[in-house]
């Protein structure tokens, strides 16, 4: 049992009925300009790439879990409605005869969709006699299409195609399997992009975890090393010539050396590796890509250069492929799509949208706004802003909301640790995003893994890397939490006594939201050294944060016991027996003997959490930030154990430092709508929700709460809004 | 020659081991990347350049392989994107149709292939990077063949030796598999990119030909697998199916995503002997009649069906 659960109880926070088709901003702009439907409802957030759209048990298991409703943790689980909808167009679709099929299809064939002045208005709602799968159709030819002249995809706005989780599915995973295919000539980042271009359109959340990258030399090479490695089999089967040749030839070779020598013969000595470094290289940028904002950065830039693109482009039969047309038309913005139309633009198509769709500038524009001239700096300024404006406010059920308040100081503790690296925190959005991405998934995936043991990725293409761990730590300070992940485990995989690598493999994980997999790798790392104090101060912290007291007071026992000052304060025949007061005594022992280490006020905040003694816990991170004021993850912690102790306007104070300190700090931005939900400021709440979502849709509880607050303030026309996780009109409704 | 128009984006098409006149086409819906699917058995007339379908079969997810049976003239199995592989028989009405569906695979199924020589059992290729063998006569799949690290994408069973094959996979290896061993007998990482597709030489049991991302073809020796036999070089884009002459030891057929279909003679310097153009989109199969010697087919995303002799042009009607 979680703190959070005891606390929350998770009802506060169960909010059925919210849906999850999140976005990113290009499908948030697509969601603005089609407007919403319930047929959107009750889609599954991003599935791993196991099996089709049967959702998995353990996502029931996580609705039903108040883990979920852990406030402020943007990075929760997927809160999962029945998928029973599914999708009605579809289905029905499927469900047509073979003459439904083919007036579908005559339909298509006559009147195509590029055709400005041929498309009637089909319907809104999807319906089975095909105008929707006409558009998708269409836009699935562009998509193909546009590897003939690696023409970038534009992302479109698409009517709403009522398309079901399972269909999403499909579209993402097949579309970047075979885009690796079609275009095979372009770059890992043109790939991506053009994925990324199309899935944005039909609102399909990409994931690297689908069937991405091609896998490289690498994994070849370790099959050569197992092969090299695994039993040789029996020559068997006499008859059969040249199978039984080959297996004595394989005795013959079969010392491990071997296929070192006949690759290095193939591909020189170095080969490989530098090899990998490409790879890695387009790994890394392939996630920058990846981001949410990047990407549509990135396609407005590959629109622009599209006719450039176009006009070096010779092969006359590429030139006459009716959808190459047609895409290039889009882009040039002679043609644009709307309302199921698609219609000639009259000026260009970002004007087009302006007038259609006013609220303002264009979504491009916006966008470039916010990026280009809105630095960091300018957010502080904002929330200064907003400050002044804030007043305090008490509550009486919110604070009992508040206490829903509970922070995740495994991830907190990561994110200080690493800090001594990661320099300033000035990561762009991108990765943040992605990091987001992975550890929801890792968090799904692993949800069934037993406690303690922990569990390697399937596909992890750092196998074979000549030096994982320095790969993992560049990694990791990069911010690419989830390919530092990768590259930690084939680390301890090649390594297995390699404290180290278990260790910045459990803080990646701790920071990456992931406290089973965080706690499964510490204890690793602890077995190969028992004496690191990072890793039994890691270790108490994540079992704190998981409520498991006694576990986490062995740990923080174990860090006093081996720290080289404080070693002394422990008394050795006290480990049998580790009562609370007992260590916190010792603790604040320690903190007395060196009041100048933040460590030990950390370490007795993360206490007072674990006995909510929240008034000296918020004294002892105090005393910590005067000593570390730039620790971004403190004043968060300070905000959470504030809003705990029913001091939601302090920490609101506390977020905002935290915020002027990280501005991407998407849970800080998530805890300080829970904050002003708590003092009644809903309105308030709201904006915050929507920052945060904005910079992670993915943020399934920070939905719940925003659906929440808008209830609150009778916002019901905003609801559906929130239901269909339409960001763009959000934002447009409750900017911050 | 006869062209056959198909209302979804070709997939495959595969000459019936029977009937010198019949086809099966795999089809999909919107390329494959969602909507229904459809098998078409279309035969060509006796009498001038006409195709006429003789039945067509619908699926939920679209088709991406069709296999003829070796025993039976009117059973083929077909591999859709849902991850079912589907049993029809042409001898039945739709309505009894399909007479099983075999639901193993985790994703996409995405080729196939008979056993020609023991001619009861066939072999299916997916995208959950495994390889699963079949035979009619049990619901279950015999084995599972579980080695690669990517989609698989393409098998092909031995001529000569009936429980030898070969699978090729996006983990740019070709792994060579004796189904009586627990594990692949034999890796060859045949490319720097994926591998979309491999065919065993009819006449020589050791030559086995590879199509890759990379728009090469290599030529292996099973024997001495260190360099390729030959490279053919040509393609625009990746090559997507290769199939051997079951008539002339030396020939190949490929089909790319650069919209040709190409006829190779490997053992020759100008390896290049034919390349047609017909298609106007990508072309995705391609197949050699085995009783006439010299009649090909080609399907693509054009969804169109070509099937003509070796030398004439496809279009030529």
């Amino acid at each position: 049992m979680s703190m959070r659960e005891l606390v929350t109880g998770g009802a506060a926070c169960a909010v059925p009925g919210s849906s999850s088709s999140s976005s990113n901003p290009l499908g948030a702009l697509a969601n603005a300009l089609i407007g919403s439907s319930s047929k959107t409802q009750g889609v599954l957030k991003e599935i791993p790439n196991a099996t089709a759209a049967s959702p998995h048990p353990q996502f029931y298991s996580h609705a039903a879990d108040p883990v979920a409703a852990l406030p402020g943790s943007e990075l929760d689980r997927p809160f999962l409605q029945s998928n029973a909808q599914g999708s009605d167009f579809i289905r029905g679709f499927r469900a047509a005869d073979a003459n439904g099929f083919a007036d579908a299809w005559e339909e298509i064939q006559r009147q195509p969709p590029f055709d400005p002045l041929a498309a009637p208005a089909p319907p809104i709602q999807p319906t089975l006699d095909g105008p929707p799968q006409r558009v998708l159709s269409s836009f699935l030819h562009s998509f193909v299409d546009s590897s003939r002249s690696g023409v970038p995809l534009h992302p479109t706005p698409l009517p709403l195609l009522g398309l079901s989780q399972g269909d999403k599915q499909c579209i993402r995973d097949r579309s970047s399997i075979m885009a690796r295919h079609i275009f095979a000539d372009r770059s890992e980042e043109f790939i991506n992009a053009q994925v990324n271009a199309l899935l944005s359109s039909l609102e399909i959340e990409n994931d690297i975890h689908a069937r991405g990258p091609m896998p490289g030399r690498f994994r070849e090479l370790e099959d050569y090393w197992n092969e090299s490695q695994g039993v040789m089999k029996p020559g068997a089967h006499a008859a059969d010539g040249w199978v039984t040749e080959f297996s004595q030839n394989r005795i013959h070779h079969g010392d491990p050396d071997t296929w070192a020598h006949s690759f290095e013969q193939q591909h020189g000595a170095g080969g490989w590796a530098s090899e990998f470094e490409q790879e890695q290289a387009q790994l890394t940028s392939v996630d920058q890509m990846r981001g949410g904002n990047m990407q549509s950065l990135a396609a407005i830039q590959q629109t622009r250069m599209l006719a450039h693109t176009l006009s070096q482009n010779g092969d006359p039969k590429f030139q006459n492929s009716k959808f190459l047309q047609f895409v290039s038309k889009m882009s040039r913005g002679e043609l644009i799509i709307d309302d199921n139309q698609v219609k000639p633009a009259s000026e260009n198509w970002a004007t087009e949208y302006q007038q259609q769709y006013n609220r303002g500038a264009s979504w491009a524009d916006e966008f470039a706004q916010n990026e280009v001239f809105r630095g960091p700096d300018q957010w502080a300024n904002e929330f200064g802003a907003e400050r002044l404006q804030q007043e305090s406010v008490d509550d009486q059920w919110v604070n009992e909301f508040s206490k829903l308040h509970v922070d995740d100081w495994a991830e907190e503790f990561g994110r200080q640790v690493g800090e001594g690296t990661l320099g300033d925190g000035s990561s762009d959005w991108a990765n943040s995003y992605d990091e987001f991405l992975n550890e929801q998934i890792a968090a799904k995936q692993r949800s069934d893994a037993s406690r303690g043991v922990y569990v390697f990725s399937d596909m992890n293409p750092y196998v074979g890397h000549p030096n994982p761990l320095k790969e993992g730590q560049e990694l990791f300070r990069k911010g690419l939490l989830s390919e530092a992940v990768l590259a930690l485990e084939a680390e301890v995989m090649k390594n297995p006594e390699n404290a180290e690598g278990w260790r910045l493999l459990g803080i990646t994980h701790a920071e990456n939201d992931d406290d089973q997999q965080a706690i499964a790798a510490m204890m690793r790392a602890q077995e190969a050294d028992p004496t690191n104090l990072e890793v039994l101060l890691a270790l108490g912290v994540s079992h704190t944060n998981e409520l498991e007291q006694s576990a986490a007071l062995k740990y923080l026992y174990g860090w006093l016991r081996h720290h080289p000052k404080y070693g002394t304060l422990a008394p050795p025949e006290l480990a049998d027996s580790l009562y609370y007061a007992d260590v916190a005594r010792l603790f604040n022992e320690a903190a007395q003997m060196s009041p100048e280490d933040a460590d030990v006020h950390i370490v007795l905040g993360v206490l007072y959490n674990l006995s909510r003694e929240y008034d000296k816990a918020i004294a002892s991170f105090q005393t910590a930030l005067k000593l570390k004021p730039n620790d971004y993850s403190l004043w968060n912690k300070l905000g959470a154990t504030q809003a705990n102790s029913v001091q939601s306007a302090d920490a609101i104070l506390a977020y905002q430092q935290a915020l002027d300190l990280k501005p991407n700090y998407v849970r800080a931005w998530a805890n300080m709508g829970i904050s002003y939900a708590n003092q009644g400021m809903y309105e308030e709440s709201i904006r915050y929700y929507v920052r945060a979502l904005a910079m992670n849709p993915k943020a399934d509880n920070a939905w719940q709460y925003l659906r929440i607050s808008l209830s609150c303030v009778s916002r019901n026309d905003m609801v559906e809004a929130c239901d269909s996780r339409n960001l763009e009109v959000l934002q447009k409704e409750f900017p911050l | 020659m006869p062209v056959f128009k198909t209302p979804f984006n070709g997939y495959s098409v595969r000459f019936s081991p029977f009937y010198e006149s019949r086809l099966a086409v795999a089809t999909a819906q919107n390329f494959g990347i969602l909507g229904n699917g459809r098998v078409h058995v279309i035969d060509l007339a006796p009498t001038g350049p006409v195709i006429n379908e003789l039945i067509a079969f619908d699926t939920a997810d679209g088709v991406y392989d069709v296999a003829w049976s070796e025993s039976h003239d009117s059973v083929l199995v077909a591999a859709v994107a849902d991850g079912s592989i589907k049993v029809y028989d042409t001898a039945l009405p739709p309505q009894s149709n399909p007479v099983r569906s075999l639901k193993e695979h985790a994703r996409e199924v995405h080729g196939l292939d008979y056993n020609p020589t023991r001619r009861d059992s066939f072999l299916s290729a997916s995208w959950d990077d495994s390889v699963k063998l079949w035979t009619l006569d049990r619901p279950a799949s015999l084995r599972t063949f579980r080695e690669h690290a990517y989609c698989v994408y393409s098998v092909a069973w031995n001529p000569k030796h009936a429980d030898v094959f070969a699978s090729a996979s996006g983990d740019c290896t070709v792994r060579i598999w004796d189904v009586r061993e627990p594990g692949s007998t034999m890796i060859i990482p045949g490319h720097e990119h994926e591998i979309l597709s491999c065919d065993w030489n009819k006449y020589d049991e050791c030559l086995i030909a590879t199509a890759s991302v990379d728009k090469s073809i290599k030529i292996w020796d099973v024997r001495n697998y260190r360099v390729p036999v030959s490279v053919l070089n040509g393609h625009g884009y990746a090559v997507r199916k290769i199939k051997f002459s079951p008539h002339r030891r030396n020939l190949l057929v490929s089909c790319s995503y650069d919209m040709t279909v190409c006829l190779w003679d490997f053992m020759v310097e100008d390896a290049l002997v034919g390349r047609y153009d017909h298609h106007t989109e990508f072309a995705v199969g391609v197949d050699l009649s085995v009783l006439v010697d010299g009649l090909m087919a080609s399907t693509g995303w054009d969804e169109l069906v070509y099937v003509w002799q070796q030398g004439m042009d496809p279009r030529a009607s």
